[in-house]
């Protein structure tokens, strides 16, 4: 067990991060069990502690008797420093034991920016970040979470990915592990093993051989019996899967600090260029009296004030008004908050939201996406202008005074008109407000209006398509702040190049692995974080190991094209995404799916059943 | 009703500040299903009031805050449903009720302290000279420092709101219990009187964390000093 002393704990900022010995966190005996997971998270302990997946993966492999998962993040560098300075080996929060006692280490990846932060890790703990140099008795390194979809620029640091859901197939790989371990046998073995398992790629059983042209010629299995493509997991009886009965109640303050109830996964609408809609599909849906059931467990388990129902679009629940009525009628004597994240643009989700903030009336966020309806129809966001109107009438009528609207630029297909359509949007939102009497709405007009860079993803339908180039983000924010007229609107934008890099690396194959470890190797960190973030470092590291970035992200890729990720299997099939990048191309929208199958094909691909039972609101 | 409840804040938790402190507390009354009191306003949350706030780094086996209760609760009711479910870092200790009687005025643990004893832990790189040092500092007339607050800096003679002070050393830790002013009225902070200790010894270990535990807050009952759990009991 590492001693970290008060010495080193009064120096650092936060030293709650570090400490562990929150309130229904695991305690368990070592002597007792078989399976050491360490959990780890590429980010801070605030960001990490906030993340639905890692309370959900605790609890259910900590519900194993044999298990004992414990939890990791990335040390804030005022830490790492004092630990590498007093030789501190990465540790988990629980134990405080290193991380090289593990059996397993795995890794979420939630964004590509986190990637260094990884090796950082593994580094931290005194192993290897190449999985090629670690040896058979390190432990086992594991990766999922979306971006594990195009697994590839980790193919080196990764010993195994799991694609999908993680419920169920990671019991599976720790049985498997207790039989190969009975069986006095190790690592090598058990990965060859765990590539049978449905969900699971081990990158160092596959080959990639490569065009003169820098693309892909060929991806195929060193050996037999190794599949040729991975198949992510789904849960089929979402309704029905364990959900944790108690959470963390972390000392200090995190970013989510309340409950967090899944609502259901996936998600209809189709937004050509949303990745989670594409790859968490099919829709699945928890009934409104288990989304209470679990509701009421946690609130009393934790004793939050707030409750948080989770999805990609929850307006979409089936049973949404009964749900949120019932929830607010019955937890206003215990004065517990409810709110309602990624609000659909509609009066129909103001009315509901105005129903569960009676008193309060914060800032109200939609996310149109884009500026003109041409553009809108583009990415298939089903929004119509007059959506937008309404709701904000609807907003300013009851006591709001003050709306947020999310934009991307740089979409495929783009014109200027469009980006100037963006401060147009907003005017017009400027105008519903004086259009409600004087009397009824509130003073203090404030319509916000942010922009963030688009980055091309995969499994999407524009996952061909080329990133713009920073000069073109640069002329199009001129044209955007130069469109806005009212004193009422305000206008944030990103600029930063971390876009760039970002579209570099989820599009990338192997060869990007030795950028990460050239970015690591120069200190690169935390570049989420804009204090952290060296855009110099990867100038240098692209330079150094000879990856041309903007072959990963300015490029055009042919339909014809074997793309890195094309092995893994999501359910959807690829001739749907080129599909829905022929409509994107006319501004042909496709509808909601709850309006009558749009035949992605997840539904024969997976063996799994669409939406059951639920119907559109 | 009103209760008055010691707690304790452990060393494991010491890093914790005295908000993120506040909010475990209101979590935990919380989950323990007592029918606690809501405040009014627009985000309403548990009413509880902790008697005097510790510093970041500072733990206790002694610290009080009072909360209001919408019904009459036993107190070992009260006691048995918080430690049912306190956090590690946490356990009561004592629970009274506060007996608020008509026409008089409330009773507010804040108010009601005089007094704190803390033990503070200092690590010395050379401890030959010191328990000469700590005798010749107990024998000063005046004991000045250098405060510094919000206001500005000031010299100020601390002696006078130190009640009772002792010390120890063991090997190259000097141990100090001390009974200093503490509340409203005069206020000693532990931290102040460690820096007095600091500059008047040599060879203190710079680099080592200073630990500081308070074990008790009293009334002054007649210049007697009484812990506020007792002293509730008598009001």
């Amino acid at each position: 067990m590492n001693r970290i002393s008060d010495d080193i704990l009064s120096k650092v900022e936060k030293p709650a991060r570090y400490t562990g010995g929150e309130y229904n966190s695991y305690i368990k005996d070592k002597e007792k069990i078989d399976i050491r997971y360490a959990f780890c998270f590429p980010d801070v302990y605030e960001v990490g502690m906030s993340h639905l997946g890692m309370k959900i993966l605790y609890y259910t492999l900590n519900e194993r008797e044999d298990t004992y998962c414990e939890r990791v993040f990335t040390p804030w560098p005022d830490m790492e420093k004092l630990m590498r300075e007093k030789g501190i080996a990465l540790y988990a929060l629980e134990s405080k034991d290193p991380l090289d006692q593990f059996d397993f280490l795995g890794f979420t990846l939630q964004y590509e920016m986190s990637y260094t932060n990884i090796l950082n890790m593994l580094d931290m703990a005194g192993l290897q970040v190449r999985a090629s140099k670690r040896s058979e008795d390190d432990p086992i390194v594991v990766c999922g979470g979306p971006c594990a979809y195009n697994p590839e620029p980790l193919y080196d640091i990764a010993d195994m990915f799991v694609i999908g859901e993680g419920e169920e197939v990671n019991n599976e790989l720790l049985d498997l592990y207790k039989e190969v371990k009975a069986e006095g046998k190790g690592k090598t073995e058990y990965l060859r093993r765990a590539s049978g398992v449905q969900g699971v790629y081990i990158p160092s059983l596959y080959d990639v051989e490569y065009n003169e042209d820098g693309t892909i010629k060929r991806f195929f299995p060193k050996e037999s019996g190794v599949p040729e493509k991975i198949t992510k997991r789904i849960i089929k009886n979402f309704n029905d899967i364990e959900y944790p009965d108690k959470f963390i109640v972390p000392y200090n303050e995190i970013v989510h600090d309340r409950v967090v109830v899944e609502t259901f996964r996936g998600c209809t609408r189709g937004c050509r260029f949303c990745q989670a809609g594409m790859i968490y599909r099919p829709v699945r849906e928890k009934c409104t009296a288990k989304i209470i059931e679990n509701t009421d467990k946690l609130l009393n388990s934790t004793g939050y004030e707030e409750v948080s129902l989770s999805s990609l679009s929850i307006c979409d629940h089936s049973d949404i008004q009964n749900l949120v009525f019932s929830m607010a009628e019955r937890y206003e004597k215990d004065k517990i908050g409810i709110s309602l994240p990624s609000l659909r643009i509609d009066s129909f989700s103001v009315d509901l939201i105005k129903q569960i903030q009676k008193v309060r009336k914060t800032g109200l966020t939609f996310a149109p996406e884009a500026g003109t309806q041409r553009m809108r129809d583009i990415i298939n966001k089903g929004v119509t202008e007059e959506n937008l109107m309404e709701s904000a009438r609807s907003a300013f009528s009851s006591g709001w005074s003050t709306i947020k609207l999310y934009f991307m630029i740089g979409l495929p297909y783009e014109t200027d008109e469009d980006i100037a359509g963006i401060a147009d949007l907003g005017q017009k939102v400027v105008g519903e407000y004086f259009k409600v009497p004087k009397e009824v709405r509130k003073k203090g007009l404030r319509v916000n209006l942010s922009t963030s860079i688009f980055v091309p993803k995969p499994f999407t339908p524009f996952q061909w398509e080329p990133q713009i180039r920073m000069e073109e983000v640069e002329a199009k924010i001129r044209v955007l702040r130069s469109a806005i007229k009212s004193k009422a609107i305000s206008y944030s934008w990103h600029e930063t190049p971390v876009s760039y890099l970002e579209a570099v690396v989820a599009r990338g194959d192997r060869r990007v692995c030795d950028l990460l470890v050239k970015a690591f190797e120069k200190g690169a960190k935390f570049d989420g974080w804009s204090e952290y973030f060296s855009f110099d470092i990867w100038m240098e590291a692209l330079k150094e190991s000879g990856i041309d970035g903007d072959f990963y992200a300015h490029r055009k890729r042919e339909y014809d094209e074997i793309l890195p990720w094309d092995f893994i299997d999501i359910g959807v099939n690829k001739a749907y995404l080129i599909e829905e990048n022929e409509k994107a191309k006319k501004a042909v929208v496709t509808p909601d799916c709850r309006l009558g199958c749009t035949n992605c094909g997840v539904d024969i691909n997976l063996k799994g059943e669409c939406f059951e039972g639920a119907v559109s609101n | 009703m009103r209760y008055l409840i010691k707690f304790t804040k452990e060393s494991e938790i010491k890093f914790v500040g005295h908000l993120d402190l506040m909010r475990t507390i209101q979590r935990m009354m919380k989950r323990s299903g007592l029918p606690v009191v809501y405040s009014q306003g627009f985000n309403p949350h548990i009413n509880l009031s902790l008697a005097q706030p510790l510093a970041v780094g500072v733990y206790s086996g002694g610290d009080y805050f009072d909360a209001p209760m919408e019904e009459d609760v036993e107190e070992s009711a009260v006691k048995e449903a918080m430690n049912r479910v306190a956090p590690p870092g946490i356990k009561i200790l004592e629970v009274s009720k506060i007996r608020d009687e008509e026409n008089k005025k409330v009773f507010k643990s804040m108010a009601a302290i005089d007094a704190a004893s803390y033990r503070i832990k200092l690590r010395y790189r050379d401890a030959s000279l010191l328990e000469k040092e700590m005798d010749a500092l107990l024998e000063k007339k005046e004991w000045t420092i250098l405060k510094k607050s919000k206001s500005g800096e000031k010299v100020v003679d601390i002696k006078p709101l130190v009640r009772s002070i002792d010390f120890r050393i063991v090997e190259n830790i000097l141990v100090v219990e001390a009974v200093v002013s503490c509340g409203s009225k005069d206020n000693l902070s532990p931290e102040l009187l460690a820096q007095l200790i600091k500059d008047s010894t040599s060879s203190v270990d710079e680099d080592a964390f200073i630990d500081i535990k308070r074990n008790e807050m009293y009334a002054d009952v007649d210049g007697k000093l009484v812990p506020l759990f007792k002293y509730i009991k008598t009001i």
